[in-house]
């Protein structure tokens, strides 16, 4: 097999390189949920909310214990996990947020503060002890033979991915077709003349963080399913999800889905090729070098200053 | 009489902490003292960056862990003396942290925060990983200090108020000089501050650079206190978290803020953590930073004092016309030294030309 060397980069058969791609692209699908959310937060508040991984994480625990108690699939207990979230993310908005001074910087201290406070009360609540749902298909693998590659795809991430697909799919049409997604988006366009023209800022403020944080429940609930996870799981995940808004642009939301897809698939083909420890520098670097050196991400806005 | 206790209470203060360790006697009011020192440097250096110039970094953890992994390695294999090791090796990290910020100053605002971050979780993951350097998770030993148990936490308290003392009278003097107020003008407006001849990117370059200086010194002091470091819990971002906390509580941008920040919350925090578990521990910590962010945005020090004058003011309206004058011409003598601004219309026909 050749010198081993941990920081080596070693290249593994085409076969599973297809594979890992495919799984890869399954995952973006997921990250594109969750920081889809984190996006459109962004688009409309200019706030980079940090608490977005500890809500992340708090609806995995909302959907681990809903299984555990009542046995409600994680993909179910998205109709649940989705209007509280709404209400959560309203309040918080309304009671906190609109409340800060609008200084640059003290937002983000906010929802970090907000974070921590979150992570702090899983951990007394619910231990360290990593949590995953565990349902009938769980390590259930479906096997493809396409040309000739042999796949095997685990059942948990297509269905993550069609729960997600499906979450984004709705979240799109609202945002395209009714007249409250018309408001959200002319504020990201430019929220004074929005308000010029009549919309309500303020309320669409609230109504657009309600809206991040129930996506990001949705995205809890699949998360649930796939990977393991405890109160201080939060923190790897918010960088995950800040380098795909990042890549993709912030406030973006066609750029954090293929940001999302992007990030999927590198970091999957990033855990066969490096070791495995070092291999969430990928999300790290990414997050570091686009916000310096190309702030718009792929397709957005400058965000260097704000 | 008012006038001569205010003007001496620091020479107090001093004369108060010179006594501690003899007072509390226990090891562990030496281990607080110790910590309370040490945070309040840390604050002190995090608010000439944080508070002056209005750049929240929360990557800080950063210069705390790179200031004591440099000691702890530089004490194994070239047996070289923590205690004097700290200060020099901090230069290094000083010169790092000017290389990274003058790549990270690009952005402002929330994305400076996050770069940050991402520049903290760059180097935890390094220093987990290159095993050869750090011995990944489990950590680093250092030799034990040479001097007998009893005392061993003594000598520490004392060499970290020196150090709080430098960073203080640095903090003191990059206020009042040119420099400081050319940091208050990039914090003011950066744009206008360019306009009348800041050069704000050397101007923040500078004062990231001493800003992680006092930290890594910090780091580097600690990592000799704990005698064994690990990535966690060197390079982890509480740390930072914490400076910020503290300055905020105390007054951002203020000289004394950052200290009275640590003396209060360095004690608190313990309480806390003796009377409850770590995970409350962390929520409470992020409570008490939402109420201060919510409800005491300039921190305890400024409102006292802007209470005060409120008091005081009808009395004062005579000497205060005074002192404002005295104000107005200190500041005609202020800017003296920087250049004069530029007439709008002159630049105009000058582009024109």
């Amino acid at each position: 097999m050749g010198v081993r060397c941990e920081a080596c980069v070693n290249l593994p058969s085409a076969n599973v390189l297809i594979q890992v791609a495919i799984v890869g692209l399954l995952t973006g699908g997921v990250y594109a949920l969750m920081a889809g959310g984190l996006s459109l937060i962004f688009g409309v508040l200019r706030v980079i909310n940090i608490a977005h991984g500890a809500f992340l994480v708090f609806g995995a625990y909302l959907a681990y214990w809903l299984f555990r108690l009542y046995g409600l699939d994680p993909i179910l207990s998205i109709l649940i996990t989705i209007p509280l979230f709404f209400l959560v993310g309203a309040v918080v908005q309304r009671t906190m947020l609109s409340r800060v001074r609008s200084e640059p910087g003290l937002f983000v201290l906010v929802t970090f503060a907000l974070a921590i406070t979150l992570e702090g009360i899983m951990g007394a609540l619910w231990q360290s002890t990593g949590r995953s749902v565990r349902t009938a298909y769980t390590g259930e693998v479906i096997k493809l033979a396409v040309l000739d590659f042999n796949l095997r795809l685990p059942v948990v991430r297509i269905v993550g991915f069609g729960a997600a697909i499906a979450v984004l799919g709705f979240f799109h049409t609202l945002l395209l077709r009714s007249n409250l997604g018309r408001a959200i988006r002319a504020t990201i366009q430019n929220s004074t003349a929005a308000q010029l023209v009549g919309v309500n800022v303020s309320r669409v403020q609230a109504v657009a963080f309600g809206l991040g944080l129930a996506a990001v429940a949705a995205g809890g609930s699949i998360f649930s399913l796939i990977w393991t996870f405890n109160a201080a799981s939060h923190e790897e995940w918010i960088s995950k999800m800040l380098s795909v808004i990042v890549l993709g642009g912030m406030g973006s939301l066609p750029g954090a889905f293929i940001a999302a897809l992007i990030m999927g698939v590198v970091e999957s083909v990033a855990a066969v090729t490096m070791t495995t420890y070092l291999s969430p520098i990928v999300f790290y670097l990414v997050l570091f070098l686009v916000l310096i050196f190309r702030p718009q991400g792929l397709m957005g806005t400058r965000i260097r200053e704000g | 009489m008012r006038r001569n206790v205010l003007r001496w209470w620091p020479l107090l203060a001093f004369m108060v902490l010179l006594a501690y360790p003899w007072i509390l006697r226990e090891p562990y009011y030496h281990f607080l003292g110790f910590n309370m020192l040490l945070y309040a440097t840390m604050a002190t250096s995090w608010n000439i960056m944080g508070g002056y110039t209005g750049y929240k970094s929360l990557g800080h953890s950063a210069f705390f862990g790179l200031g004591a992994y440099l000691v702890a390695i530089a004490a194994n294999q070239l047996g070289w003396n923590p205690l004097l090791s700290a200060p020099l090796l901090a230069i290094v990290v000083m010169l790092v942290a000017m290389a990274l910020g003058w790549i990270m100053l690009r952005t402002s605002g929330s994305a400076f925060v996050i770069a940050t971050i991402a520049m903290l979780l760059i180097f935890r993951l390094l220093a987990l990983n290159l095993r050869d350097i750090t011995k990944g998770a489990p950590g680093l030993s250092q030799p034990l200090p040479p001097w007998p148990p009893e005392f061993s936490r003594m000598p520490f308290f004392y060499y970290m108020l020196v150090w709080l003392i430098v960073a203080l009278v640095i903090s003191a003097y990059v206020r009042r000089s040119r420099f400081g107020l050319g940091l208050l003008a990039i914090r003011d407006d950066e744009g206008k501050a360019e306009m009348v001849g800041v050069n704000t990117t050397l101007y923040k370059v500078l004062a990231f650079g001493l800003s992680a200086y006092f930290v890594a010194v910090g780091g580097g002091i600690w990592s000799y206190f704990q005698t064994h470091i690990s990535p966690v819990f060197a390079f982890d971002i509480l740390v930072g978290v914490d400076m910020i906390l503290m300055t905020m509580l105390g007054g951002l941008g203020t000289l004394w803020g950052p200290v009275l920040g640590a003396f209060i919350l360095i004690p608190a925090s313990d309480l806390i953590l003796f009377t409850f578990k770590s995970q409350i521990h962390l929520a409470i910590l992020g409570a008490l930073m939402l109420l201060v962010i919510l409800f005491l945005p300039r921190g305890i020090l400024p409102t006292l004092q802007d209470w005060l004058e409120r008091r005081r003011a009808p009395r004062a309206a005579f000497v205060g016309a005074r002192a404002m004058a005295d104000v107005l011409a200190e500041q005609a003598h202020a800017a003296d030294g920087v250049q004069p601004v530029p007439d709008e219309r002159v630049v105009a026909e000058e582009a024109k030309r």
